[in-house]
């Protein structure tokens, strides 16, 4: 009789306790996985950066990509604030690679030398000024930037240190870690490649050592604009640090990243011999 | 100057002087330039890096000769379409005007400025330069 009764309650009891087990292995997993719970409240701590952005001077190109006037007021500010002040040594390099590239448009003007490689790849770091659209991914661990034109920037916000100086090598990206002061992510970037890109513009590269440090500052500073503060040091190019601030703006005319890299599709400025060859048909 | 992007940061160093370029070079063109050419389309070409419009264009002055097939270079798709441009909005036949920079070096080929459509209204976005 009394054996019934303890029978009886262990079988009533067993599937509460299977209940319970279940709801605090979920509640309190083992080996430092965080709870569901705890990752929505990390998730809850971090700024809404959803959406689509573009750098403002594009905004109102033409369909022949021709800036609009204040598209072109803004870039000609950028490119006062982003001027370098390079030491005598890549003052040099950089007169020379200039040279080479004026002389070069000089003795064709018609058909423009191919000055960067390779087209049609990602851009390089930092990316965040490009043509095209972006996306900023927020995660507790990591913010991603993902541009239409191939670029994909990680940036860890684990609390991790960059990799020892031994397991370092430049890279299109470099290596970024972060952390957030409020709603301000700021970022540390080192081991970019060498030299700067600097586009198809004018073709110049701006050159630079491996001494090369990007901190930048990014903060959605309304619903429609993101504000990037770039420091860039270089103690053995740059006499003095480049300080900049770049601006990103919501996309409100279009809802999808479309990837745009796919230059294959339709090639119709080839190079050859170094220069574009466009073909008409 | 076929891709679709890149400005980094310091890229846009490299407008000092030239703000007026776009995301690659354009320096085939002659922007000092404006033609303006009237035809039908031969074929619209909604691809990546860049858009055309193969145009064939009879010479007003004598009007039984073949007419001159010109290309014209636009921006990317999503551009395009960002700007009011849909991969039907041209069809073979259509008239269409369309004001461009030619090329430099007397290829039948010009970066757009402006189209105007068969209905005669403007597609997509002119450029503020285009008369």
């Amino acid at each position: 009789m009394m054996a019934n009764v303890v029978r009886r309650t262990v079988v009533r009891r067993v599937p509460w306790a299977i209940t319970a087990g279940l709801i605090a292995a979920c509640l309190f997993p083992a080996n430092g996985q965080t709870s569901s719970k705890e990752r929505i409240k990390a998730f809850a701590k971090l700024p809404d950066w959803s959406g689509i952005w573009e750098l403002d001077a594009f905004v109102g190109q033409a369909d022949g990509q021709q800036f609009s006037a204040e598209g072109q007021r803004r870039l000609k500010e950028y490119a006062t604030a982003l001027r370098p002040s390079f030491t005598s040594e890549y003052q040099a390099k950089y007169d020379a690679i200039r040279k080479s590239i004026e002389a070069a448009i000089a003795a064709d003007p018609d058909h423009p030398p191919v000055t960067h490689d390779p087209l049609c790849a990602p851009p390089p770091f930092p990316a965040t000024s490009t043509p095209g659209m972006y996306q900023w991914r927020v995660t507790p661990e990591e913010t991603t930037f993902i541009s239409t034109v191939g670029a994909v920037r990680h940036i860890y916000t684990d609390g991790r240190s960059h990799p020892p100086k031994d397991e370092l090598w430049p890279t299109l990206m470099g290596d970024s870690v972060g952390h957030w002061e409020g709603d301000t992510l700021v970022v540390d970037t080192i081991s970019t490649r060498k030299r700067l890109y600097m586009g198809e513009l004018s073709g110049f590269f701006v050159p630079t050592s491996d001494q090369l440090h990007f901190t930048e500052r990014i903060r959605m500073v309304s619903h429609d604009q993101m504000q990037i503060d770039y420091t860039v040091e270089d103690p053995v190019a740059l006499t003095e640090p480049i300080r900049a601030t770049i601006v990103q703006v919501r996309v409100t005319d279009f809802s999808r990243m479309v990837e745009e890299t796919d230059c294959e599709q339709n090639e119709r400025d080839p190079v050859v011999n170094g220069r574009f060859k466009t073909v008409v048909k | 100057m076929r891709s679709p992007f890149r400005i980094s940061l310091v890229v846009v160093l490299a407008l000092m002087g030239n703000p007026a370029v776009a995301h690659h070079s354009r320096s085939m063109f002659d922007q000092t330039k404006q033609i303006t050419l009237v035809g039908t389309v031969k074929e619209f070409q909604w691809t990546n890096p860049h858009c055309w419009i193969q145009v064939l264009v009879p010479d007003p002055g004598n009007p039984g000769a073949e007419p001159v097939e010109w290309g014209i270079e636009m921006g990317a798709p999503v551009e395009l379409m960002r700007k009011g441009w849909k991969p039907g909005s041209l069809n073979p036949s259509d008239k269409v005007t369309i004001v461009v920079n030619p090329l430099r070096d007397g290829q039948h080929g010009g970066l757009v400025l402006s189209v105007t459509g068969p209905d005669g209204k403007i597609i997509g976005r002119p450029a503020e330069t285009a008369r």
